[in-house]
């Protein structure tokens, strides 16, 4: 695979629904392509369309116009089961509010998406630890996230987003619950991740700085997709 | 799916109050279901005592308060395979008072052939012949006898209502036997030498002692051949433990109130389990889109869902199961008319139904609110606040 390679490719991509007896067009003819390696940043305001589009990468939603290929893949056209399969294997995710499962302890949340896999519990225990380690965690593998602070519990989520080694990190306002500084190591872990190990990334964010982390810039006004360096009106 | 089992069980104790509460209500409902699975059991499914099995008794085709000439006797132990006969008068009366506490069994009976048909009588052998020898003399339970503090040699007065006569009887023997030991019995001819000519030659129920449990049946078929269209009285034969059950049929429809009683209980218990699970889904929606982005198929997490609410009832279902067990051993303890209730008890099949139960308990409150949890939309699920 070259660095050339494109992981998404979306075409003429519409998203339409129907709110309270409202037609809203949440994004409409978007065409994008994000290559292997890249990591994109979707900036725009609130409604603009930039989680409706990262939603659609990932299958949790569908598109009602145009198409999009992930990863060589016409989602589309799998099955439920397939695209579990799909996700477990080449995305992972990281939610603005970490989203984790306040029942289990860090090692076991990053230990669930390999519960999905063939490895055996020693294998799943010693991937998910050192996947803690790699986001600075290894001394907390035993907490749980009430006693994580919110950066730590950040980390701990993106730790889980890479355990199963995905070829795609969808990041969703990753720093927009985080004070400046752990905001500012999230970045670096992604901007790592990004660098050292060649994932490709689509961060939706609508913060200037969390952005410059990123390798390019996208930003949506409205359901469209602006071209390549052209910001906003407002 | 066994993977999964430490999230299930983690999740199970997410919320202790709840689930505690939860296990106590299913535990309680089923504690209750079991006793009457086992009653229901007991009635109509559990073979008679070794004792009861060889047993049979003959009463009046019409009623039990009619009674058949005693010359019956001698023409019923003519049958083949019938190895004893025994007159028995049920006598009702009055001790000390008309409390329900102070009612036990009474019966006038032939000394000289109660130990045959009640082999499983253990009673030393002097208290045995004082016993037949006196006239007034009276045979009684160990247990009732504990109860009311009496001693060989004691008198005891027994107020007739039935039959015009109060019987001042000799405590002469003690029987112990492993499930009966709370009744009364009297020498007949006690009972008949008080009553008028008129009311003399009579037997309430005959008790016969068959060779072997196959030819009960046989016997019972016999008997009441014999003497059907009789002048004097048709007969009923039937198995001591059938003819126990009569008793409570003459109540109403016992089965249809036990199973009744055990649909409304069960049914009631699913409601509240199905609030319990719904509310707690609820309380998960994010959880369950998480686990959808990580990969988890909507299946994977109905499995989980009611894996949980089957896991919380089974727990239920067991303690539940305690406690019944608990509660059969009181009933067993307490004086009881009816044989099998002395017998009551939690048997393997019972406790695998009261724990069936409670998986389908579990199984159907959950489904619902896993199905839809599995099915919402994860975007939608996203969305949903804590």
């Amino acid at each position: 695979m070259t660095t050339e390679e494109t992981v998404i490719q979306a075409r003429a991509l519409t998203k339409e629904f129907v709110r309270d007896e409202f037609h809203v067009i949440a994004l409409q003819d978007v065409d994008i392509d994000i290559h292997k390696g890249e990591f994109v940043a979707l900036m725009g305001p609130s409604g603009s369309g930039k989680s409706t589009l990262l939603h659609l990468i990932a299958a949790m939603d569908y598109a009602t116009g145009g198409e999009i290929r992930v990863l060589g893949e016409n989602l589309r056209a799998m099955s439920d089961g397939e695209i579990a399969r799909w996700r477990n294997h080449n995305v992972g995710f990281i939610f603005q509010q970490f989203n984790l499962i306040p029942v289990l302890t860090a090692l076991e949340n990053v230990e669930l998406p390999l519960k999905l896999t063939n490895l055996n519990k020693q294998e799943r225990n010693d991937h998910a630890t050192t996947a803690l380690k790699l986001v600075g965690l290894g001394d907390r593998l035993g907490h749980f996230p009430r006693q994580l602070s919110g950066g730590q519990e950040q980390r701990v989520a993106i730790a889980r987003a890479i355990v199963t080694d995905p070829a795609l990190i969808l990041a969703d306002e990753p720093t927009g619950n985080l004070d400046a500084a752990s905001a500012q190591e999230v970045l670096s872990i992604l901007s790592r991740l990004n660098k050292e190990y060649g994932k490709t990334i689509v961060m939706v964010t609508h913060d200037a700085h969390a952005a410059r982390s990123a390798t390019k810039v996208r930003h949506l006004e409205k359901g469209a997709l602006l071209p390549e360096g052209q910001l906003p009106a407002d | 799916m066994f993977r999964y089992l430490p999230l299930v069980v983690k999740n199970c104790w997410r919320n202790r109050r709840r689930t505690t509460l939860t296990i106590i209500s299913i535990g309680a409902s089923l504690c209750l279901l079991g006793v009457l699975m086992a009653i229901y059991h007991a009635f109509y499914f559990s073979d008679p005592p070794p004792e009861q099995a060889l047993r049979l008794v003959t009463r009046n085709r019409v009623s039990l308060t009619f009674q058949m000439p005693q010359a019956y006797r001698e023409q019923i132990k003519q049958i083949p395979g019938v190895r004893e006969v025994m007159i028995s008068q049920w006598f009702g009366g009055t001790y000390k008072d008309r409390r329900p506490e102070n009612m036990f069994a009474r019966f006038a009976s032939e000394p000289d052939r109660l130990f045959t048909i009640h082999g499983e009588m253990r009673v030393p052998e002097n208290q045995k012949k004082a016993f037949q020898r006196e006239r007034s003399a009276c045979l009684v339970g160990k247990a009732l006898a504990d109860k009311y503090g009496w001693k060989l040699g004691d008198r005891i007065t027994i107020v007739g209502d039935i039959f015009p006569l109060n019987l001042e009887l000799t405590l002469r023997a003690i029987y112990e036997a492993d499930l009966n030991n709370e009744t009364l019995y009297f020498n007949r001819e006690y009972l008949e030498e008080s009553l008028s000519e008129r009311r003399r030659g009579n037997a309430g129920t005959f008790n016969i002692l068959a060779d072997s449990p196959e030819s009960v049946p046989r016997i019972a078929a016999a008997v009441d051949t014999k003497f059907r269209n009789s002048s004097a009285a048709e007969t009923k034969t039937e198995a001591e433990q059938a003819f126990q059950l009569g008793f409570i049929s003459a109540m109403g429809n016992v089965k249809l109130f036990l199973l009744s009683i055990c649909g409304a209980v069960t049914f009631t218990i699913m409601l509240v389990s199905a609030n319990t699970m719904a509310m707690s889904v609820r309380e998960r929606v994010r959880e369950v889109g998480v686990l959808r982005t990580l990969g988890f198929t909507p299946a994977a997490i109905m499995g989980m869902i009611l894996g949980e609410a089957v896991a919380i009832s089974i727990i239920g279902g067991v303690i539940g199961c305690g406690l019944a067990s608990l509660l059969c051993g009181v009933v067993r303890s307490a004086p009881a008319f009816i044989l099998q209730l002395k017998t009551l008890s939690i048997t393997p099949p019972v406790a695998a139904a009261c724990i069936g139960v409670a998986a389908f308990i579990g199984l159907v409150s959950s489904a619902v609110p896993a199905w839809s949890a599995s099915r919402t939309p994860i975007v939608e699920a996203l969305r949903a606040s804590d």
